[in-house]
């Protein structure tokens, strides 16, 4: 019977926890309704350079989401929404190297590790953990990334390496000599406030 | 000790709610997922065998094109004594495709003209071209096929040779006018399989008696890739022609026309389409190949072909620009 109770008890206090729509520390900061920040255009480009032709192909399509009071962190590309110089690079890079019609999407769910109080003016350097899913293939990843707040705008930027192999990303052998192993991948995003979700996003 | 216990149960509970925390992010833009992208790459290059593709040059593309055709590989004009047709050259072509915008695509170039059959003395032909894409076939299906216009305008600058019943007896400079329509109506049905349908018209202004000026006819052809590079080409085309011109020729001249068929193998290599092909077709434009085949695969009179392609990037575009 005192088992139970002690059950009942638990259950409780874990369910005050979890779901109550605010927590302790939110009433006390003056932090907005809700932690999560918004991005529907992240600028995300790449570079390799190459003997013949260095490559490079940019996007302002992709989004990213951010949870300052977690530290969540989302990110995801439309591949078919990469732009090069050369639009027949272009689609080589979408039908043979990405085959985006089977892998339209790059995807990213990590978390920045020991978030920073994004209420305050800055740069904060920081470590971003998590899992990169390219090409339907996923690679666990921790690259270093910059966090800025300037008049509570919350900015990101990274920059870091991709290697294809890592993604089963294949050149064909007569295009190999134009293509290098790695890619140098760097994101920016510039968060708003998300006004959709509710409350009840927020952690 | 219970103090223990309730702080694993809370834990357990807690943290498979960060997960779905974590997992909201990404529902955040569930309704960003895109719709009608155009498929891409229903072909390669810019033609089959004999016929076009639904293929429009990138904007601002140039393309450069050689196209050949040789001499019969067997039968009586084949064999060893030519290596197989290589020693005689039936036609050859050299032309440029610039990329107006991606839907539009105009071409200039120069062919030799293959006489064929006994009705067919024109040569020296310049030509423009024009294709236009109408519809884009979208990976959702929401359109399921691509469509475009593709028209060819040719002009015969060989010398007026007074044959009579010929078609180089011009009378006036619009004798020297013949010219194409084609609805190029594409699919690409799997990730290695396209085809396309093609309807024809054919305008001929001076002609040899019994060979009509105007002429309809239906193409065929398809493309099925091997690996990422390498692709099997094929197409045919029915010409429409009427018994009684069919009759004409083989009573007068034991002249039977054929279907031209061709089948080719396609290499891709980034800018460059490589086509070795082989084909009863003679000549390389329509306006030829298409009434006036008259060599048959049967007898051994297919030949070696090439298409060539090299694509340019013209393009300055402000992508080139941004920093790295």
């Amino acid at each position: 019977m005192t088992f139970l109770f002690h059950e009942a008890f638990c259950l409780g206090l874990a369910l005050l926890l979890g779901f109550s729509p605010q927590h302790p520390h939110e009433s006390v900061t003056t932090r907005p309704v809700t932690d999560i920040l918004i991005c529907r255009n992240a600028h995300i480009s790449f570079y390799s350079p190459a003997p013949i032709e260095d490559i490079r192909a940019e996007t302002d399509q992709a989004v990213s989401a951010l949870n300052s009071a977690t530290g969540s962190l989302y990110f995801k590309v439309m591949i078919r929404s990469f732009t090069f110089r050369r639009s027949l690079m272009q689609e080589h890079f979408n039908e043979d190297f990405m085959e985006s019609d089977q892998y339209p999407y790059a995807e990213f769910k990590g978390n920045v590790l020991q978030m920073p109080d994004l209420s305050k003016d800055g740069n904060y350097t920081v470590q971003v953990q998590g899992t990169l899913t390219i090409h339907g293939l996923s690679k666990n990843y921790t690259v270093p990334a910059t966090l800025s707040v300037k008049n509570k705008q919350v900015s990101g930027h990274a920059v870091f390496n991709v290697k294809l192999a890592d993604h089963h990303i294949q050149i064909p052998r007569l295009l190999m000599k134009d293509i290098a192993e790695q890619v140098q991948v760097t994101v920016d995003a510039v968060y708003q406030v998300d006004n959709s979700s509710s409350a009840g996003t927020g952690a | 000790m219970k103090g223990l216990y309730v702080t694993v149960v809370a834990g357990l509970l807690l943290f498979p709610h960060t997960g779905q925390a974590q997992q909201d992010l990404s529902r955040l833009f569930a309704d960003s997922t895109a719709s009608h992208l155009p498929v891409m790459a229903t072909f390669k290059g810019t033609t089959l065998v004999n016929l076009q593709t639904t293929k429009t040059l990138h904007a601002h593309d140039l393309l450069f094109i050689v196209g050949h055709r040789f001499g019969d590989f067997a039968g009586s004009n084949g064999g060893g004594k030519t290596f197989f047709g290589m020693d005689a050259i039936s036609d050859v072509l050299i032309g440029f495709e610039y990329g107006f915008s991606d839907r539009f695509t105009a071409g200039i170039g120069r062919d030799k003209g293959a006489p064929n059959g006994v009705s067919e003395f024109q040569t020296q032909l310049f030509y423009l071209t024009g294709k236009y894409r109408l519809l884009d076939q979208t990976g959702d299906g929401h359109i399921p096929v691509s469509l475009d216009l593709f028209a060819r305008g040719i002009f015969s600058a060989a010398q007026r040779q007074p044959i009579p019943q010929s078609n180089i007896d011009f009378q006036h400079f619009g004798d020297r006018w013949s010219g194409s329509l084609q609805l190029l109506l594409a699919r690409k049905f799997s990730e290695s399989f396209s085809a396309e349908l093609i309807p024809t018209y054919l305008y001929r202004a001076l002609t040899a008696p019994q060979d009509p000026h105007q002429m309809f006819a239906l193409g065929a052809g398809f493309r099925l890739k091997i690996n990422k590079r390498m692709a099997i080409i094929a197409d045919y085309v029915q010409p429409f022609r009427s018994t009684a011109s069919q009759d004409y020729y083989k009573q007068q001249f034991n002249q039977h026309f054929y279907p031209p068929i061709g089948i080719g193998w396609e290499v891709e290599t980034g800018g460059h389409v490589f086509h070795i092909e082989f084909t009863n077709a003679t000549s390389i434009l329509e306006n030829q190949f298409i009434p006036n085949t008259t060599t048959s695969w049967t007898k051994g009179q297919f030949r070696w072909g090439f298409n060539l392609t090299r694509t340019f990037t013209l393009a300055k575009g402000a992508a080139a620009e941004w920093k790295q």
